[in-house]
């Protein structure tokens, strides 16, 4: 079980017992708001100025692919959601390739907005989940049929005792059935009782993190500590 | 509003700013971090809590187990669960009681923190959305309580700013106390010099202001000095140095109509009978010798008494005016004595003749019957030869009581049945309007109400003029309270010295309030210069009451007068011996002008007592004398 304890109230009381200096702190804090709030205010659905990030961080291929990735957008608005489903799948499962944090990143464990994907090229399965997850919603799929699942990957058939952790993407076409599973191990689009080597242990979406239906997340410093909310964050100063 | 006031508020409102503002920015920024680590802790709890029911077996009971284990353990005002269809599976809410922070405080600062949502896991299947919210009430009572600790580290360091600004503006104002204190004496005419403070502004102020008093200082003394050459100049005989005729005539006539304690008196006359025969035997220059000899002797019995004085009649004849009751028979004993010591040596070398005659006379007597009582003694002595002296009384010379014990009864009786009565006699500006009614008093004895003159002298020698003059001036009082004129008083310089009188004279004031700024209170000039400390102490304790305060019978001694400047008087009264005749007499004239610049310069009102004739009274007007009193203007009145 990982569940945190609380933090104790008298170590947040602690803080206010140096309220002659905490006047400065108060300060920056107010300033950083303000920063962030004009960093939001000059993003949302900015797909203009990932083009152009993408042109100037990466090389030209990166620049082609977040093109198509576009058309793609544009392509698939009007579609029904199981044809998008299967486009956004086969897009982000040709166009990336497989690679491990360590060997893209040089750090164990990176998740990547879906931009930094693209640019590179490479991503694990988290980068792969995360940017057809973000995809998807942009095509205007809504949250509660979207689910970012960690689950156990049984390797090398029924009988292998070879397991590995691992990232799919859910889709839930009502909220009380079984979900499709879009997997960057496999191209297809099975339901989930067609995938017996994987095993859910947890699942999450953006619900939440959208305080009061408003559509710029909470946006506090402490945001950051948080991989998932970290990657939103980002993904938000990259123009989504 | 005093500066200091002021001062003191502008330090209170830049503490209550500077520690007000770090309050409310200390406790907001307290409250936003404590929002934020709510925050936090719900997003966190839901999440581990969410993961934990999605591993665990998804029966009703222990699903609510895990919500009510994870509720009843933490601090949470809402944990729910609600499954994919939108039903609530399990809900636990807190109803308790507030904590300790009052409800005041929390509707002015609400935290709020956003409650949480996680999604259990039902192996693929969604099995529900968990909601989670913090209890803010522990964040309330932390934040309640660090804003108490900090109200009163305010109150505590607001106290000691306040506390030591106090200090501070005490100590920075201390100067600007004095410096008021000057300036307002300079407003009251008193010119006052003050050691100048350390502060950079007040001292630029007192340095001013001591300039200004210092040049009034030296116009004062260069003037009085000028006067005095001049008075001496014009008014004194040239070889002895004693009054010349004219002068001496004119005092005997302001003498003759005083109506004070130096009312009445005797007059002396003295004589070098064989004044040819003696330039002869000692030769001009030793004869001259001989007779400042004897002018030194009148001058010393002259200063001997107050307001006496000698003067030069002519070639031989001397003259003493010894105002003031008395045996005259005791004058010319003294006379006597003192002659025959001074012309001692002289008496060796000649065959000297000085015969005296002694007049007394009564208050307001014409002064050709003085003089002449005082020739026919003379004569009477002459016919006698050698160093005689006769004394000759007023024909009706019949005292009207016979001791002094019976005159302390007598006027004792008087003032305990009677009180004193004042007539009032006008001083007029020289425009027109009355200045004030000068009061003189009279006192019932003997069946009549009788003029000062008449019991003065006696009084005077029993010390009972400070009784006197504490009922003059309730009298006084009185009469402004009652007809609402404005009334001029004397006190005698015997007042002054008496223990009591000061006191008693202010406490009568004091319960005056109004009727005291109406009164004009003037003490003779040769009070002034004999007691300088008791008149400087008295007005100093008058002045602040806000009475008119002045000197009469200002003239010989006006340069004596030490630093007139400092006084903060009203008013001077110029001496009918010195008013008298002042339409043909030169010396006086320069002499009235001169003293009525030194007054203007320092803002003194000029009055000219005893004015006789319209001749007067017009060059008076030209000298710039601002207003009169006597014969005339009673006439005119």
């Amino acid at each position: 079980m990982m569940r945190d304890r609380p933090r104790p109230l008298s170590e947040i009381a602690h803080v206010m017992r140096c309220g002659w200096a905490s006047t400065r702190a108060a300060a920056v804090i107010a300033l950083c708001w303000l920063a962030i709030g004009w960093v939001l205010a000059q993003t949302g659905h900015d797909l203009d100025r990932m083009e152009r990030l993408a042109a100037e961080r990466y090389d030209a291929r990166a620049v082609e692919t977040v093109a198509a990735w576009r058309e793609l957008i544009d392509d698939a608005a009007t579609l029904s959601e199981p044809e998008q489903l299967v486009r956004v799948n086969s897009f982000f499962n040709r166009r990336i390739r497989f690679a491990d944090d360590i060997d893209i990143w040089n750090v164990p464990d990176y998740w990547a907005t879906p931009l930094e994907t693209m640019g590179i090229g490479a991503g694990d399965c988290e980068d792969f989940t995360i940017a057809k997850y973000v995809t998807l919603r942009l095509l205007g799929v809504p949250n509660e049929r979207l689910r970012l699942i960690y689950v156990r990957a049984q390797l090398g058939g029924a009988q292998s005792t070879l397991s590995q952790a691992h990232m799919v993407l859910g889709y839930y076409p009502d909220p009380t059935d079984e979900p499709l599973v879009l997997d960057n191990l496999i191209d297809e689009i099975r339901p989930a009782s067609q995938r017996p080597d994987l095993f859910p242990v947890f699942s999450f979406n953006s619900d939440g993190l959208w305080v009061g239906g408003a559509s710029a997340p909470a946006a506090v410093a402490t945001a950051r500590l948080s991989r998932w909310r970290d990657v939103l964050q980002r993904m938000r100063e990259e123009g989504l | 509003m005093s500066l200091i006031k002021q001062l003191w508020i502008a330090v209170a409102v830049v503490t209550a700013l500077a520690f007000g503002g770090n309050l409310i920015i200390g406790t907001l920024s307290a409250r936003h971090y404590l929002e934020q680590q709510l925050y936090l802790k719900n997003l966190d709890n839901a999440t581990s809590l969410a993961l934990s029911m999605s591993q665990l077996p998804k029966d009703p009971v222990t699903v609510e187990l895990q919500v009510a284990a994870q509720f009843d353990s933490g601090h949470y005002r809402l944990i729910r669960l609600i499954d994919p269809a939108g039903a609530l599976l399990v809900e636990r809410e807190f109803a308790g009681v507030r904590g300790r922070a009052p409800d005041w405080f929390v509707s002015l600062i609400p935290i709020v923190a956003p409650a949480a949502t996680a999604q259990v896991q039902d192996g693929w299947r969604q099995f529900g959305t968990l909601t989670l919210e913090s209890h803010s009430h522990f964040a309330h009572e932390a934040l309640w309580a660090a804003s108490v600790r900090l109200f009163a580290w305010f109150l505590v360091g607001a106290l000691l700013a306040g506390g030591v600004g106090t200090l501070v503006i005490r100590h920075v104002t201390r100067p600007l106390a004095r410096v008021v204190e000057q300036a307002q004496a300079i407003g009251e005419r008193r010119f006052l010099t003050m050691p100048e403070p350390g502060t950079t502004e007040f001292s630029r102020v007192v340095r001013a202001m001591n300039t200004l008093s210092e040049r009034v200082r030296n116009l004062l003394a260069d003037e009085s000095l000028r006067l005095e050459h001049l008075r001496r100049a014009t008014q004194h005989d040239e070889l002895t140095g004693l009054f010349n005729r004219g002068q001496w005539l004119n005092q005997l006539d302001a003498a003759l109509g005083r109506d004070d304690a130096h009312a009445g008196g005797a007059v002396a006359l003295v004589r070098v009978a064989n004044l040819a025969t003696l330039n002869q035997q000692l030769g001009r220059a030793d004869a001259d010798g001989m007779l400042l000899e004897l002018a030194r002797c009148l001058e010393g019995l002259a200063a001997a008494q107050p307001e006496r004085c000698a003067g030069r009649m002519n070639g031989s004849d001397f003259a003493l005016l010894a105002p003031g009751g008395g045996d005259p028979g005791a004058l010319a004993a003294e006379l006597a004595a003192a002659l025959e010591t001074a012309l001692e040596k002289w008496g060796e070398r000649a065959r000297l003749q000085v015969p005296v005659g002694i007049g007394a006379y009564h208050p307001a007597e014409p002064r050709a019957h003085v003089l002449a009582r005082a020739d026919g003694a003379l004569a009477a002595a002459e016919q006698v030869g050698g160093n005689a002296t006769r004394v000759a009384q007023p024909t009706d010379a019949v005292p009207a009581h016979a001791d002094l014990a019976e005159w302390r009864r007598s006027i004792e009786h008087a003032l305990d049945a009677e009180g004193v009565q004042l007539e009032c006699y006008p001083v007029v500006s020289t425009d027109g309007g009355v200045l004030h009614q000068e009061a003189p008093m009279r006192l019932h004895l003997s069946g009549a109400w009788r003029r000062a003159g008449y019991f003065m002298p006696w009084a005077t020698r029993l010390g009972l003029m400070a009784r006197l003059d504490t009922a003059v001036a309730r009298e006084a009082l009185a009469r402004i309270g009652r007809d609402g004129v404005d009334i001029g008083i004397n006190l005698s310089p015997e007042s002054l010295r008496e223990v009591g009188f000061q006191s008693d004279l202010l406490a009568l004031l004091r319960t005056h309030p109004d009727e005291r700024r109406r009164l004009w209170i003037e003490v003779p000039e040769y009070g002034v210069v004999r007691h300088p400390a008791e008149f400087r102490a008295l007005y100093a304790a008058l002045k602040p009451l806000g009475c008119r305060l002045g000197i009469e019978h200002v003239g010989l001694q006006f340069s004596h007068i030490g630093e007139l400047h400092t006084l903060g008087l009203d008013y001077l009264k110029v001496d009918a011996a010195m008013i008298r005749g002042i339409d043909v007499d030169t010396g006086n004239q320069s002499f009235v002008r001169g003293l009525c610049v030194i007054a203007h310069a320092i803002g003194l009102t000029v009055i000219a007592e005893g004015v006789a004739s319209e001749a007067e009274l017009g060059m008076l007007a030209q000298l710039g004398v601002d207003g009169l009193t006597g014969p005339v203007v009673a006439a005119v009145e």
